[in-house]
């Protein structure tokens, strides 16, 4: 089984990251940049496959050179072989765009492995925009199936059979290969690298692809072609300090609340 | 004395310091509470690659640098210090005699074992009558022809209930010990397995700090030893034992700083939360000044543990560096952690705050591997022959 894992490299989420009043950017000094964590459980799902059923886990993202580090933690954690995919065309791209250009890059990829891609894998979304739309703009570009949301991948006659977290449940879905999975938190958490894997991606070569290996429109990459345009971010409004009740019984506390909801004329 | 790490070691700290904050540091109050060896760190640190890191990758290290493996003890105690002991009682005090005055065969078949992290080992040379006195040993291992056989026990053995792999002296047996009485000339070391005949281990020790530390007592009757596993030159232990243990205190200095250092950064978050009169109490200058004045304690402290490692990686003697460093970054730790439980008050006290864990965890460091009296004994005998 060939597996190609897209991943992204976004601002440490576990950091508090503010717009930056004069720029109304966000503020980004100091914030390490780190592999998305659903892209991190989308390469431990990935690994975990081919560990119990054979093939090989190549991963991707389009990026500049910094982008390179994102890579080499994906190499220390169970990645084959990495490809970036790198334009300064592409800069600007909303999640169309990428999705034109991973598309592009998938087929790219496929000829430089000699061999086709079964199963790509995606985080459900990135933890910076939350947006959740490349893995299924992808699928659509490609013209293959596709299943969000999955917490588990098994092989079945013809392709997999995932199961897909839902808001009230599961889903267990069979999709034929080739195909897409975005990917939810499974129930385990992605592997730590080792000295020797970690000193190996340090030595590992990183893949260029560009726009001129890929035959892309220029049209359909960058701020050209997206159909989104971010105008302006900003911070939610801050919540008003609410009221505590707090009186003796329940009851009294009840009739407060109605008194005060009564002066407030909502009733 | 440069101790910068370079790009490839200062990678490995940053792997290793993502992981102990993920999964060492939330499990510290839990090991400490209920006396609980951190296994999972213990296996979390083989599968990394950690537990044999500056051994050559012939024998399943990672050929990382000395200095590295310090600055990795140093971390694990930030965030645990009974995590940091365990490591570096494997590392320091059994995988390095081995290394360093094992045969091939011995290293092939033990040190691979304890570097790649598949094994545990442990260090065993005090007794209930040799402490300091470590020359008073009691344990006597006879010469059998095809093998030795060891009779007597150890006391206060880190990792002992966990360890596969056991470095231990004894006084080899002569017929004429009565008249003329055993010396440190008799010394000699050995490798001992879990399963040898007649080898066990007891009994628990219920200790103030590093809590989750496996410490017990070692029992040889009768115990049967393969010839093969004699470690170095009959007669030559107890210069294993004390090349051995100078290794050991830089691995104990860097945990004391370790510790040091995690009583300050949680003091300083404390202040910065706690108010009182109309004021976090970090804004009092009483507060800023005491720890500013530890902070500059820990990184002089800091700097002792790190020349030591350098001097101890660049094969010059550093007996005397290791001394100096323990004694010091341990009477650091002490101090930093007591000051810091006075400058938090009551929360300081509290066993639901960490402070109180750190000013026990520190005291150890003053005690084992050498106690600060030794230190200065250590250090003297250099000024004595140097000076």
């Amino acid at each position: 089984m060939e597996i190609l894992v897209l991943i992204k490299q976004v601002p440490d989420d576990s950091v508090e990251v503010k717009l930056d009043p004069a720029t109304g950017a966000p503020n980004l000094n100091g914030v390490e940049a780190v592999v998305n964590a659903f892209d991190t459980y989308a390469l431990e799902m990935a690994k975990r496959y081919i560990e119990d059923n054979g093939g090989n886990v190549t991963v991707a993202t389009i990026g500049d050179d910094d982008a390179t580090a994102a890579l080499r933690t994906c190499l220390a954690v169970g990645a084959g072989k990495a490809f970036l995919i790198k334009d300064a065309s592409f800069a600007g791209s909303d999640t169309t765009a990428k999705a034109y250009i991973l598309s592009k890059a998938v087929a790219k990829i496929e000829e430089i492995n000699g061999a086709k891609f079964d199963i790509i894998f995606c985080g459900k979304e990135a933890t910076d925009f939350s947006k959740g739309m490349v893995g299924v703009q992808l699928a659509s570009e490609l013209g293959v199936g596709v299943a969000t949301d999955v917490i588990a991948v098994n092989p079945a006659e013809g392709g997999v059979t995932v199961k897909q977290e839902t808001e009230t449940g599961y889903n267990v879905i069979d999709l034929a290969t080739p195909c897409v999975v975005t990917i939810q938190k499974p129930d385990y958490d992605p592997r730590y690298p080792t000295i020797k894997t970690k000193m190996a991606a340090r030595k590992a070569t990183i893949n260029e692809i560009t726009a001129a290996d890929l035959a892309v429109d220029a049209a359909k990459v960058g701020e050209a072609g997206s159909l989104t345009k971010v105008l302006k971010l900003y911070e939610p409004p801050k919540k008003q300090a609410g009221v505590k009740i707090q009186e003796e019984t329940v009851a009294d506390s009840t009739m407060r609340a109605l008194a005060m909801i009564a002066e407030a004329k909502v009733l | 004395m440069n101790f910068h790490f370079n790009e490839e070691e200062q990678e490995i700290l940053n792997m290793l310091h993502d992981y102990a904050v993920k999964e060492v540091a939330p499990r510290a109050h839990e090991i400490d509470e209920e006396e609980k060896f951190p296994m999972e760190a213990r296996n979390g640190l083989a599968e990394m690659g950690m537990m044999g890191m500056y051994f050559p990758e012939e024998y399943g290290g990672a050929g990382l640098s000395y200095l590295s493996y310090i600055a990795v003890c140093e971390e694990l105690a930030v965030h645990c210090a009974t995590t940091s002991v365990v490591l570096s009682a494997h590392e320091s005090l059994c995988s390095w005699p081995i290394y360093k005055y094992g045969s091939e065969d011995q290293k092939k078949k033990y040190l691979t074992a304890l570097a790649s992290g598949e094994k545990l080992g442990a260090f065993g040379l005090t007794e209930p009558g040799a402490g300091t006195d470590a020359a008073m040993q009691k344990t006597v291992a006879k010469d059998e022809g095809d093998h030795w056989v060891l009779n007597g026990s150890k006391v206060f053995i880190t990792n002992a209930q966990y360890a596969d792999i056991f470095v231990v002296f004894a006084m080899v047996y002569r017929d004429d010990y009565k008249e003329r009485p055993y010396t440190n000339k008799d010394i000699s070391a050995f490798i001992i397995e879990k399963g040898f005949e007649g080898f066990s281990v007891q009994g628990h020790e219920m200790k103030m700090g590093i809590r989750g530390s496996s410490t017990c007592s070692l029992y040889f009757d009768n115990c049967i030893v393969p010839k093969e596993n004699l470690l170095g030159e009959q007669g030559k232990g107890f210069k294993v034992a004390m090349t051995t243990l100078d290794g050991g205190r830089i691995g104990i200095a860097a945990q004391a700083i370790g510790i040091a250092q995690a009583a300050i950064n949680e003091t300083v978050a404390y202040t910065k939360e706690r108010v009182q009169f109309g004021k976090p109490i970090w804004k009092f200058q009483n507060t800023q000044f005491q720890l500013a004045d530890m902070q500059a304690k820990v990184d002089a402290a800091r700097l002792l543990v790190y020349r030591a490692a350098q001097a101890k990686q660049d094969g010059e003697p550093h007996s005397h560096l290791a001394a100096m460093a323990k004694l010091v970054a341990s009477e650091t730790a002490s101090d930093v952690s007591r000051r810091c439980v006075q400058l938090v008050g009551g929360n300081g006290y509290s066993r639901e705050y960490p402070f109180e864990r750190h000013m026990r965890d520190a005291k150890i460091t003053e005690i084992y591997e050498g106690t600060s009296e030794v230190q200065r004994m250590v250090i003297a005998g250099w000024l004595g022959a140097t000076k």
